[in-house]
């Protein structure tokens, strides 16, 4: 009996590999039949997000849509909560249905997006990332914030704003395939090692992960705290991270003698500025992101730019722009928040 | 006649689920009945799809294993692994099958001869392999996988994409163990504790621990669609997604303690999933209402068949002491 | 047979639950205090300060609100059911507790207490539909667990509540500490020594413990399943609902997500703690020290400065090894007391 289970098993398996063979071998066509492709004279762009939820995201979707009322565009703001790839191809995929004349995607997975960001260039959809890019080849510009340097360095001259005496750094990225997060992270490493201005600073090569998740976050920091006992800052590029890093100082008692000078919302963090325990953190405008993003989206569905390096970007009320290498377009407008200024933002 | 009417009907209900959802989001967006489109999706469906059918003669079983999705990384990275290394699409799949065959051993051994509760050891696989996938993908992951290690999930034939081919294949392949074989009927047996499976001599240890390498083998077939599909591989691959497995297992009417449930079930509540997702999505639905509608369908889908209890409770009140 | 029947009768039914709970008690505390000793042992020795004041009070910081959920999550385990939606009920009771109580100054004060009655009202509903409808538990919650986050998600929108809403009174007790100890060990410990109490000593305590061991032998004695699943499922929202203001408060800052997957942790530390998933066996005190344990794996291995996928291995390892060891401890005690029934009999 015991042999006719195995016998069946085994055919079964055989069964399933032949066919999967067979399929990848004898697949006629090698990319799908291609649908209406083209955009016409069309106002839709579709904005996407990581995930929807975050006060982040959202803010940044707002400042489209805004835009985009300026501009007399259909601007949405589209996809779900869950954060994770596959949820946001979904969307993706979904939104290239809609036959949008542009999409403004900030990639949750770098590599996984490529092949279908791939394939809606290819059905005549404009591709600008913002805020967590692609690879180049899958879309046209990338609106970055922050040019990943000028990122560390914002961050890690916050940090010494809180204390000038400089001291150990730990870093805390949201995960491993958060590229923005990652290459934060390098060039801090690589400026606090090569530039004088943070001689002052060391770091923590063992960089540990919090999902965004801010529980996760709070207990993470609290440990970075006992596992070195001279650990001056908690850096984070991750929104929730900071302000979840700053209560854990507040919880362990360390204020004034650890910091957390990273990326922020103004929102989150007021009652630490307030009280003293962070005397310094930034980030930028998300809304303005989300603005430029959707002009530049607009200008490329209008063919006044290609997305060629030194080509001039222009968004009336924000400023003017430069595309850089592999398309790059970096906003550049970081805002340090403390107790004089932080008054002063709504979000 | 009857017999049949009764045997299925939970189908049925899924059926009629899938007519109204199917009716909801052609009023809801107009691009919803374009073929091509949901061709498109439901690629990126299958994966998830897959395990489904994988965990569905698990749950027969009357156990249950949420490390499928940590399978799925495991396969998918190690096969894209292979791939960077220059190897063969042969080799790279068998090398990344037996892996998977030998996490599906560990499980099914655990739970039927060290008789632990499968709940927890899979818990605990859940996080072993998720950790193990980290490590064999690094932190930067693989990408730009191409040519025959992608096929599987990225080509068509015709008009039909490969995955879905895949899923249907899975799917018949599962349908006639379970339904046509001596094997299928030991799972509904095992799942109903009846006394004469020992007498039989039927081995469960073994009937179990062929069941969780099936599920591991559906799960290691999912990554293969997935690398393919998303030309990369990383750790955190479906990570977070055992839930929505587990609810098509549910959804399909399969019992959780085990013995009942068929496959056309499973395949109905794919289908159904695939749509309202596909429909509210489309519609361009607020993320925060997708996450309520799709609760309540689970809801209203598990409440609905046992409401006729509440009416037991009320009747019976006032009589009992 | 009938001599049988007539020394059942003898002992009073009071007599052989409470031998019974004893029993359970015995038979699988040993599990986790072997496993804790040995972790602290490794720990002791790879990792610098493990076992210092600072450090010890940190890891009894985080386990606290662990444990205090896990000990909800047991009551529902040992009547050999599952509860899922833990995460869901954490997140919301915190957002809306947090947020409603800030809309007025007054209500500040009685924010714990809405978070209870709430966290009551959520495991109601699970204890309703498992109970009375006697749909499965694993169901049941799956579905309250999405249809309770979307909730959540559909209430909060993109907003977060911020630290600036979470009463100052709140703000204090969070980090505080007495006699050396941080007050939410205190609370822990105090919830620990109530819950054992009602389970060892009180008679529907009992129940709930003869009802998970041998439900068909329970309702043949004429104890009233639903209204026991109905007990445990609510107590054990009151306990989440709880966490969910204890979590938000170490936290600072909550948004839609916060919870999200928590279940997983939970059932870890329970099982880890010796509760057994197929009912009727496992402590408070067992569940308390499971969350311990985690907490005890995530610390020192960020102080050793471990990569966080070995934790992630280990974690799963541990849960495995943990049940394991639960598994053979009970083969031994139920040869033990076979033995001991097999001697009744003939007496």
């Amino acid at each position: 009996m015991l042999k006719s289970i195995v016998q069946r098993g085994k055919i079964a398996l055989g069964v399933v590999c032949a066919l999967a063979m067979l399929g990848s071998v004898g697949a006629c066509s090698s990319s799908a039949p291609q649908g209406a492709s083209g955009s016409s004279d069309n106002k839709k762009i579709l904005v996407i997000p990581k995930y929807t939820g975050l006060k982040y995201f959202d803010v940044s979707g707002d400042g489209a849509k805004e835009e985009g009322k300026k501009l007399g565009l259909d601007v949405q703001y589209i996809g779900t909560q869950d954060a994770t790839a596959n949820a946001q191809i979904q969307t993706i995929t979904n939104a290239i249905a809609q036959k949008p004349a542009a999409m403004v995607v900030s990639a949750i997975d770098e590599n996984a997006v490529t092949p279908i960001l791939k394939k809606a260039q290819s059905q005549g959809i404009k591709v600008v990332t913002y805020d967590a890019d692609a690879d180049s080849s899958a879309r046209t510009v990338f609106v970055n914030q922050l040019s990943y340097e000028l990122a560390a360095r914002t961050m890690l001259d916050s940090a010494l704003k809180n204390d000038p005496n400089g001291g150990l750094v730990a870093f805390i990225s949201a995960s491993p395939s958060a590229t923005n997060h990652r290459k934060h992270v390098e060039w801090m490493k690589k400026l606090i090692d090569s530039d004088a201005k943070y001689s002052k600073l060391k770091y923590v090569d063992t960089v540990q992960y919090s999902q965004d998740d801010a529980t996760k976050s709070e207990e993470i920091s609290r440990n970075l705290m006992q596992a070195h006992p001279d650990l001056k800052f908690i850096i984070s590029s991750s929104v929730p991270t900071t302000a979840a890093a700053a209560n854990a100082i507040e919880n362990a008692g360390k204020q004034g003698q650890v910091y957390a000078p990273g990326f922020s919302m103004p929102s989150s963090m007021s009652h630490f500025v307030e009280d003293g325990t962070i005397k310094a953190f930034c980030l930028w405008d998300p809304a303005q992101l989300g603005a430029v993003s959707v002009a530049v989206a607009d200008q490329l569905v209008q063919g006044k730019i290609t997305g060629k390096k030194g080509e001039k970007v222009k968004v009336d009320g924000i400023g003017e722009f430069t595309i850089g290498d592999k398309g790059e377009l970096n906003v550049d407008k970081p805002l340090t928040f403390t107790k004089d200024n932080i008054s002063q933002y709504k979000f | 006649m009857k017999s049949f009417i009764r045997r299925y009907q939970w189908q049925e209900v899924l059926i009629g689920l899938l007519v109204i959802a199917v009716f909801i989001g052609t009023q809801l967006s107009p691009y919803f009945l374009n073929y091509l489109n949901l061709a498109n999706s439901s690629v990126t469906f299958v994966p998830t799809a897959l395990m489904g059918l994988g965990l569905f003669p698990i749950v027969v079983l009357g156990e249950i294993d949420i490390s499928l999705t940590s399978t799925l990384a495991v396969s998918a990275v190690l096969y894209a692994r292979c791939w960077e290394a220059g190897m063969p699409v042969v080799e790279g799949a068998l090398i990344s099958l037996a892996v998977a065959v030998v996490m599906g051993v560990v499980n099914g051994v655990l739970v039927a001869v060290a008789k632990l509760p499968s709940m927890a050891v899979t818990l605990g696989t859940m996080g072993a392999y998720r950790g193990a996938a980290y490590l064999i993908a690094g932190d930067a992951g693989i990408n730009g996988i191409e040519g025959g290690y992608a096929s599987l999930g990225s080509t068509w034939v015709g008009y039909i994409p490969v995955p879905v081919l895949v899923f249907a294949i899975v799917a018949f392949v599962i349908w006639v163990i379970m339904a046509k074989t001596n094997y299928g009927q030991y799972c509904y047996a095992i799942g109903n504790q009846a006394p004469a499976v020992k007498s039989a001599g039927i081995s469960i240890t073994f009937v179990k621990i062929v069941a969780y390498v099936l599920g591991a083998v559906t799960a290691w077939l999912a990554g293969v669609v997935w690398a393919g599909q998303y030309a990369s591989a990383r750790g955190d691959n479906a990570d977070g997604t055992i839930m929505l497995v587990l609810t098509i297992v549910v959804l399909g009417g399969v019992s959780i303690f085990g013995g009942s449930g068929l496959t056309s079930g499973v395949v109905l509540a794919v289908a159904l999933l695939f749509v309202v997702q596909s429909a509210m999505s489309l519609a361009n639905v607020p993320g925060t209402t997708q996450t309520l509608i799709s609760g309540l369908i689970l809801l209203i889908a598990i409440v609905l068949p046992n409401l006729s209890r509440l009416k037991e409770l009320i009747v019976k009140k006032p009589t009992t002491k | 047979m009938s001599s049988d029947k007539g020394n059942a009768s003898n002992k009073s039914f009071g007599q052989q639950l409470s031998a019974r709970a004893r029993s359970a008690m015995k038979s699988q505390g040993a599990g986790v205090i072997v496993f804790l000793l040995l972790i602290i042992v490794f720990f002791s020795i790879f990792a610098p300060h493990f076992m210092s004041m600072q450090n010890v009070k940190n890891i009894l910081f985080s386990a606290a609100v662990l444990a205090i959920a896990a000990v909800g999550e047991s009551l529902v385990l040992l009547t050999g059911n599952y509860d899922l939606s833990v995460g869901s009920i954490v997140g919301i009771v915190a957002f809306i507790s947090y947020d409603v109580c800030s809309k007025a100054p007054g209500l500040g004060y009685i924010v714990v207490i809405f978070g209870l009655v709430f966290g009551i009202l959520l495991g109601a509903f699970n204890g309703f539909l498992v109970g009375y409808l006697k749909i499965p538990s694993m169901v049941a919650t799956l579905g309250t667990l999405s249809v309770y986050r979307g909730l959540d998600s559909l209430y909060a929108g993109s907003r977060e509540v911020t630290k600036n809403q979470i009463p100052h009174w709140v703000n204090v007790f969070a980090p505080s500490t007495f006699l050396g100890i941080p007050s939410y060990v205190w609370i822990c410990l105090i919830l620990c020594v109530v819950a054992s109490f009602f389970l060892f000593y009180r008679p529907s305590g009992r129940m709930l413990y003869a009802y998970g061991s041998n439900p068909k032998a329970a309702e043949s004695f004429g104890l009233k399943s639903p209204r026991i699943i109905f007990g445990a499922y609510t107590l054990s929202g009151l306990l989440a609902g709880f966490v969910g203001i204890l979590m938000g408060a170490q936290v600072g800052t909550i948004n839609s997500v916060m919870g999200n997957g928590y279940e997983m942790e939970v059932i870890a530390a329970a099982v880890i703690g010796g509760v057994s998933l197929w009912g009727g066996v496992g402590t408070p005190a067992g569940a308390m020290l499971g969350a311990l344990v985690y907490a005890c794996l995530d610390n020192g291995l960020i102080l050793i400065g471990v990569n966080e996928y070995f934790r992630l291995i280990f974690q799963g390892v541990a849960v495995i090894a943990a049940v394991g060891v639960d598994a053979f401890i009970r083969m031994q005690s139920a040869r033990f007391s076979t033995r001991h029934a097999i001697l009744e009999v003939q007496a």
